[in-house]
């Protein structure tokens, strides 16, 4: 089974960054440098509460920087645990486990200017990919859209480094991003969306229609996509064993919670990892990581996130 | 010399009676990319003839590679360091690095991240000090690239040929790697290496002859070889070649190392082991033509059957 190694932390300083959002730095616990990153890339933390409550967060510290990591963790209304530990249970001098840094949201290598539109929390990917634009002399932009200045997390970071790159968008003051925006920028621009979900498609939508090609366009989601309607099913293993995929679970919980070793890394439908063999039965795909192609053919699934359409799936493990 | 390893340290890369291509790789027990052999210094001496020599050859990197090339030079450092301490060592103060290779009695001091304190380009430079070829793949925009390399040891394919090339387009003439879906399977995987979390695997092929350096571009210097081969002298002149090819997710740039470290064995020393010879010969005896093809064995491959039959009637064991 792949399990993906981890490196030991520890809480160095908490800074509130606005009322909802906090800012946590960790530094190895043996003193180590830890791995350099990639402007966009993110880590798993690992917390033990009763349950191991696995959540990704983006680096928002500088990519060189191997003394300390830096992320920013809003509160969500929804939390299932993740969110509220961070802001509820986290001391100073606290440990915990993190992933090696990953990048599922990387800069283009091509690109001949970029643009990042951010809503809320949305902004911290985008705060290390502007540190290595900044540091290589590469010309980008950043469009922001928050309630109010005062809940604009990283607004003083931002308006102290990048003044220039910057448009601050306050719907308290009724400015909101338009997609008109789009039609603004030159010829070999590719554009980041990172926020809300309606955020995101629209946008998305937006410059598809105007002409961007797909390969321009870039966009993290907070969350894998959701189903709109879940709906319990079967699966049959290889050794004839039948169990049930509730409602309340994703087919890898239940797979794990049976005791069945089941792959696994990302949980959100981005590294492929989970992706097992389906023999028989229908898919709905969530999933970022497979093909169009592959997900027509109808013949593997994410467990992390995909469910079955059809009553049953029959899973080659 | 002889460019053979002893049989207890060859990597013998075969699982039950059959071969075919497949993504092979596992996760790496002992994470490091890089091995040091008895055969070090004589392979040092090898490859720094033929990097001096033969440049073009040997060495190829495009410009936007320099710190994914530091990256390199800091994994290897760092690896030969902790687990080879008394044949070298890496003293750190800030950027100001010293590192000691005390098998070849060198001692380097560098600034980190300044090309200009290095006498090569930071990959060239490394390579000098381990037996293993270097390959740097970018990944850029939704796709896998070779951007820089140092190989001394290919079998049989041409670094400055593929410079610049997508992972596809490199691996397009390998036979049925395409139409059995695996050139998309493997990319996925390589795109989906994580950091902290290195990959292995070992590939093999039969060579006539005993040299390291078969690049394409000097293949009319060995492939002759392989019309010479008979029965009587296989044992001797016809060597496994195995590579054991190590991937590593560089964090900074988020490009992948690739680290080759090419193993020769005689087949007499492969088939005085009566399971490796019995395994061998079923996996031959089967292989199909598309393989033996790409893989140069066709001309000599009965030669090569005639051989292994007789040893293994000798000693009794089929």
């Amino acid at each position: 089974m792949y399990k993906e190694k981890t490196i030991p932390v520890m809480i160095k300083d908490i800074k509130k960054e606005t009322e909802f959002v906090k800012r946590f730095t960790l530094a190895s616990v043996d003193g180590k440098p830890l791995p350099k990153f990639s402007g966009g890339a993110h880590i798993s933390t690992y917390i033990e509460d009763g349950d191991l409550l696995v959540r990704q967060y983006s680096l928002t510290s500088s990519p060189d920087n191997t003394k300390h990591y830096q992320i920013g963790v809003r509160l969500s209304d929804s939390s299932r645990g993740g969110s509220r530990y961070w802001h509820q249970n986290m001391k100073v001098g606290d440990k915990l486990h993190i992933s090696y840094p990953k990048n599922h949201f990387p800069l283009s290598f091509k690109a001949k200017h970029h643009v990042f539109y951010a809503a809320g929390i949305g902004i911290t990917p985008f705060l290390s990919m502007m540190n290595e634009l900044h540091s290589r002399g590469t010309s980008f932009e950043l469009h922001y859209a928050s309630k109010t200045e005062e809940a604009c997390a990283f607004y003083e970071f931002l308006q102290e480094h990048y003044p220039i790159q910057c448009r601050f968008y306050f719907s308290n003051k009724k400015k909101r991003i338009h997609v008109s925006s789009l039609e603004e920028h030159p010829i070999g621009t590719h554009v980041y969306f990172c926020g809300p979900e309606s955020f995101i498609t629209d946008l998305t939508e937006s410059a598809s229609q105007l002409g961007y090609p797909a390969s321009s366009v870039h966009m993290e989601r907070f969350t894998p996509l959701q189903p709109k309607e879940v709906k319990a099913f079967m699966v049959l293993l290889k050794d004839g064993t039948l169990i049930e995929v509730t409602k309340e679970q994703t087919l890898l919980e239940t797979l794990l919670n049976n005791g069945i070793k089941a792959p696994y890394s990302c949980r959100v439908g981005r590294c492929g990892t989970c992706e097992l063999q389906v023999l028989e039965g229908e898919i709905t795909h969530y999933d970022s990581f497979l093909s169009e192609e592959q997900k027509q053919s109808q013949s593997r699934i994410l467990t992390c996130v995909s469910r079955a359409k059809s009553a049953m799936l029959s899973l080659d493990i | 010399m002889k460019w053979t390893d002893n049989l207890e340290n060859f990597p013998y890369p075969f699982k039950g009676s059959t071969y075919r291509y497949s993504n092979n790789s596992v996760p790496m027990k002992k994470p490091f990319c890089i091995e040091v052999t008895p055969d070090y210094l004589e392979e040092m001496k090898l490859k720094r003839d033929l990097l001096t020599h033969h440049p073009e050859r040997c060495y190829q990197s495009l410009p936007h590679t320099l710190t994914g090339q530091w990256e390199i030079v800091e994994l290897v450092m760092d690896h030969l360091a902790e687990q080879y301490p008394n044949q070298f060592s890496l003293e750190k103060k800030g950027r100001q690095w010293r590192f000691h290779n005390k098998i070849l009695e060198e001692k380097h001091d560098f600034t980190f991240g300044d090309e200009t304190t290095l006498p090569d380009e930071p990959l060239a430079f490394i390579s000098k000090h381990v037996q293993e070829d270097l390959i740097f793949m970018m990944q850029r925009d939704g796709d896998l690239f070779l951007d820089a390399g140092q190989l001394c040891f290919p079998a049989n394919w041409s670094l400055a040929f593929n410079l610049g090339m997508k992972f596809k387009s490199i691996h397009h003439p390998i036979p049925g790697f395409k139409e059995e879906g695996l050139d998309d399977r493997i990319l996925q995987f390589l795109m989906r290496l994580e950091a902290g979390n290195p990959w292995e695997r070992k590939n093999w092929s039969l060579m006539a002859g005993d040299r390291l350096d078969t690049s394409l571009e000097t293949f009319d210097q060995w492939g002759k070889l392989r019309k010479q081969v008979t029965k009587k002298n296989a044992g001797e002149l016809v060597h496994i070649r195995v590579e054991v090819q190590k991937l590593f997710r560089l964090p900074r740039t988020n490009g992948i190392l690739f680290t080759i470290h090419t193993h020769l064995l005689s087949l007499e020393k492969l088939a005085s082991n009566p399971e490796w010879l019995k395994q061998f010969y079923e996996i031959l005896s089967e292989l199909p033509p598309h393989i033996t093809d790409y893989k140069g064995i066709s001309l000599y491959k009965n030669e090569v059957l005639e051989y292994l039959c007789e040893q293994l009637e000798s000693g009794k064991v089929l």
